[in-house]
């Protein structure tokens, strides 16, 4: 049964990847100091489901049957908070966790939040308690990691359909650094590369932008709109020299959506477990489903 | 920390925690850093900056000459001289640190503890370009300012392109290496300036000393970063730099390089103590080499404010005072009259406005690991670290009470546990420490807990455990081949 989930939901893809990441930052990168800080997100990432299900919810489905529904979505967004924002105080993970989930029931427009759950917990996280911070530098920057997020990433967001925004903003971020810092300033291609390959621009750009509830359906306006979100996030970061800027410019734009859509029409995003198969395509994943539990 | 003391054998009966008053300072190891090092005072708050340089530039002044990119032209007054021994104090006091713990004879319960640290020795370097000669003005370059500071003559150039400013400086005599044009270019792009030093004659003879001061500026810019580029440029392998920071907020960190907490707190064997610079020195390169090499290393981290009263547990040297750190350019601190007492009682201090948190950096770079300048940021976290290693002495006296003897059977495992704490931590064979372990000044007379006895054991232990992970990919390998095989043969 998981296996038929994991091709109909691309979000078990993206959390199975996240923990990957994490995995990955918790034993090759040291970050187990930081253990408590995970735990807390994520604690507090479900209770803050629990509570605004059990409020906000629709009340015509059993409380249990809609929490659990919710999960997938609330570990995606504790994942996001583990993996970018940093605190030494619980107090802020508590604020920081329960802002991100609590903003996807009270702040939507026409069935979709507005805001990326976590994206905007960092931000007001960052901006409202000055105790939280972003390490750009926490990957370090090997190439395997870039080819690995790459891959990774590809792949989730080839389940959604969504690769164009990712494509679209990495695309234009990574060649207006190529334009400022080599063919502009003349670095040498090193000094580029590592400007690139940082894990946490790269996670911003195929788990963090793609959420397909917050980005606009048509796909020429959608493509347009993540390329502006990579211009302005290069301006602040190359001559305002500001870190996390993607973030910030995310969250900015994200109240630009739905005001997209009411002038662009196009058919609305469901995720997979709600998504209807063609005949054809639930006989395909029958078989990959019957194969790979052989 | 704790934990691990109460640990061997439940001995230690003082808790770390009443060693923290500081200066209890015995001896200076040497030679721990054996590349060039250079130390440089990062002190940031909002958008201003204060760098302070070291200068140890030994010989002829008259060949002394720097040249550094800044984000501004400097004013005068943003220009001074500071006092050298202000980088000593802070090496002093913020470099890694050794603890000693004397156990307590089971047998008897008098015995008393104390607790000592010792730090490394750095030897310090700046990287200065050499030459001099007259000053003349070419069209592509552009003197924006120039003045006389302390024993220094300063010009800041600005410039339209690399090989104006290339020639400029060579033809001044500032003998910029061949390769160096790569980085000013993006250098004189980015409208950095070039804030050239040298030595001043008259000034200098003035002076009646015989070395040069540090140099600090100070600088409005939302860039906080130190440029290590062009210093590459001149100098072929690797290159130590040591930051102290001074921050209102937090730790400083690296945004464009991983930052690791150098491994700390361990328990390493006692022979270490006579050359702790050595064992810290090829520490240090292990962990580097670990880590990939493109790291900044924090070494320690501490809240400094001058009414916080506990700074290091313990310390190696005496913890900064407010003027020092006026002196390194927190300007927060300053403008205070030394003799004016009527603010002793003032509870202001209190809000935070105050608050000077000290983080040092060590890096490690040469030109293939560090491809960018460094870029930092304040963080609000304020959290303490320090790189602090611990030794043990054994009980002395007799030890033929039953406790006693339960205590040499914990004593010698606790020794084995050292010892590959200390093959692994420097990442050297253990063989390597055999003239210091063998060393004939044992502190017990039992001749079964001697590391020197022990270390046969230890070597065999360490060779087994180096087949193991072999083991463990050959064991991983069989069993997937074996579930293919099965798969492929339709048995699973």
């Amino acid at each position: 049964m998981f296996l038929l989930k994991l091709f109909k939901d691309a979000r078990y893809f993206q959390i199975v990847f996240q923990c990957i990441f994490l995995g990955y930052g918790i034993y090759f990168l040291h970050w187990h100091n930081e253990n408590w800080l995970y735990t807390t997100y994520f604690i507090i990432c479900l209770v803050t489901q629990g509570i605004a299900e059990w409020f906000f919810g629709k009340k015509d489905i059993p409380f249990l049957k809609r929490f659990k529904s919710g999960i997938p979505s609330v570990l995606i967004s504790a994942f996001g908070l583990s993996l970018l924002l940093k605190t030494n105080e619980v107090g802020v993970a508590i604020f920081a966790a329960a802002v991100t989930i609590a903003s996807k029931y009270i702040l939507r427009i026409n069935g979709k939040h507005v805001f990326n759950p976590s994206a905007l917990g960092i931000v007001v996280a960052l901006l409202l308690t000055g105790k939280a911070w972003i390490s750009p530098g926490q990957w370090g920057s090997g190439a395997v990691i870039l080819f690995g997020v790459m891959s990774l990433g590809f792949i989730v967001t080839t389940r959604v359909q969504k690769l164009d925004v990712s494509l679209a903003f990495l695309g234009t971020f990574t060649v207006l650094i190529f334009i400022r810092q080599i063919i502009y300033l003349g670095w040498p291609m090193d000094h580029f590369i590592q400007s690139i390959s940082t894990g946490s621009l790269l996670i911003f750009s195929f788990f963090m932008i793609t959420d397909p509830k917050t980005i606009p359906n048509h796909t020429v306006v959608r493509i347009i709109w993540s390329a502006a979100i990579a211009a302005a996030a290069f301006y602040l970061t190359a001559f305002k020299f500001m870190n996390g800027a993607p973030i910030f410019v995310l969250v900015l734009a994200q109240p630009l959506v739905p005001i997209l859509d009411k002038f662009f029409k196009a058919k609305n995003f469901e995720w997979g477990s709600s998504k209807t198969y063609t005949p054809e395509e639930k006989n395909f994943l029958q078989i990959i489903y019957s194969r790979s539990i052989m | 920390m704790k934990k691990k003391l109460l640990f061997i054998g439940g001995l230690i009966v003082i808790s770390p925690l009443l060693f923290s008053f500081c200066g209890f300072y015995v001896s200076k190891a040497d030679g721990t850093l054996k590349n060039k090092t250079s130390q440089v005072i990062l002190v940031r708050d909002g958008n201003k900056s204060v760098i302070t340089m070291y200068n140890d530039f030994k010989g002829d002044t008259k060949d002394f000459a720097m040249v550094v990119p800044v984000p501004v032209v400097l004013r005068k007054d943003d220009i001074k001289v500071v006092d050298q021994s202000i980088f000593q104090k802070l090496n002093d006091y913020s470099s890694p640190r050794l603890v000693e713990y004397w156990d307590q004879n089971p047998c008897y319960d008098n015995e008393t503890m104390m607790d000592k640290s010792v730090s490394p020795q750095a030897s310090l370097n700046e990287i200065v370009v050499r030459g001099y000669g007259n000053v003349k003005k070419k069209e592509s370059v552009k003197i924006e300012a120039q003045y006389i500071v302390g024993e220094y003559d300063i010009l800041i150039l600005s410039a339209k392109e690399s090989s104006g400013l290339k020639n400029w400086l060579n033809e001044n005599g500032y003998k910029i290496p061949a390769n160096a044009e790569e980085v000013l270019d993006p250098y004189i792009k980015s409208n950095l300036k070039f804030f050239v030093v040298k030595v001043n004659e008259k000034e200098k003879q003035k002076l009646n000393n015989n070395f040069l001061r540090p140099i600090q500026i100070s600088f409005n810019s939302p860039k906080f970063m130190l440029p290590i580029r062009l210093g590459m440029a001149n100098a072929d392998g690797d290159q130590d730099l040591i930051v102290y920071a001074f921050t209102r907020k937090g730790r400083i960190e690296s945004t464009n390089y991983r930052n690791v907490d150098i491994v700390s707190n361990k328990n390493i064997p006692l022979f270490v103590q006579k050359n702790f610079g050595a064992f810290y020195g090829n520490l240090f390169t292990n962990q580097w080499d670990k880590e990939n090499k493109s790291v900044a290393f924090l070494e320690y981290a501490w809240n400094v404010t001058p009414i916080n009263q506990m700074k290091c547990d313990p310390c190696v040297g005496n913890p900064p005072t407010e003027q020092d750190l006026v002196q390194s350019g927190v300007w927060w601190l300053g403008n205070k009259d030394w003799n004016d007492y009527s603010d002793v009682d003032n509870e202001e201090m209190d809000n935070g406005s105050k608050n000077v948190h000290f983080t040092r950096l060590h890096f490690r770079y040469n030109r293939k690991s560090f491809a960018q300048d460094l870029m930092f940021q304040v963080t609000p976290n304020k959290q303490n670290y320090q790189a602090r290693y611990i030794i043990t002495h054994p009980a002395t006296g007799d030890l033929n009470c039953a406790s006693g003897k339960k205590y040499l059977q914990d004593l010698k495992q606790r020794r084995k546990k050292e010892l590959m704490e200390l093959a692994s931590l420097t990442g050297t064979n253990i063989n390597n420490w055999q003239d210091e372990a063998t060393a004939k000044n044992e502190e017990v007379t039992n001749v079964t807990v001697q590391y020197a006895t022990l270390l046969p054991d230890v070597k065999k232990e360490t060779e087994n455990k180096e087949t193991m992970p072999a083991g463990i990919v050959l064991f991983g390998v069989a069993m997937l081949g074996a579930a293919g095989l099965m798969r492929w043969k339709g048995i699973i």
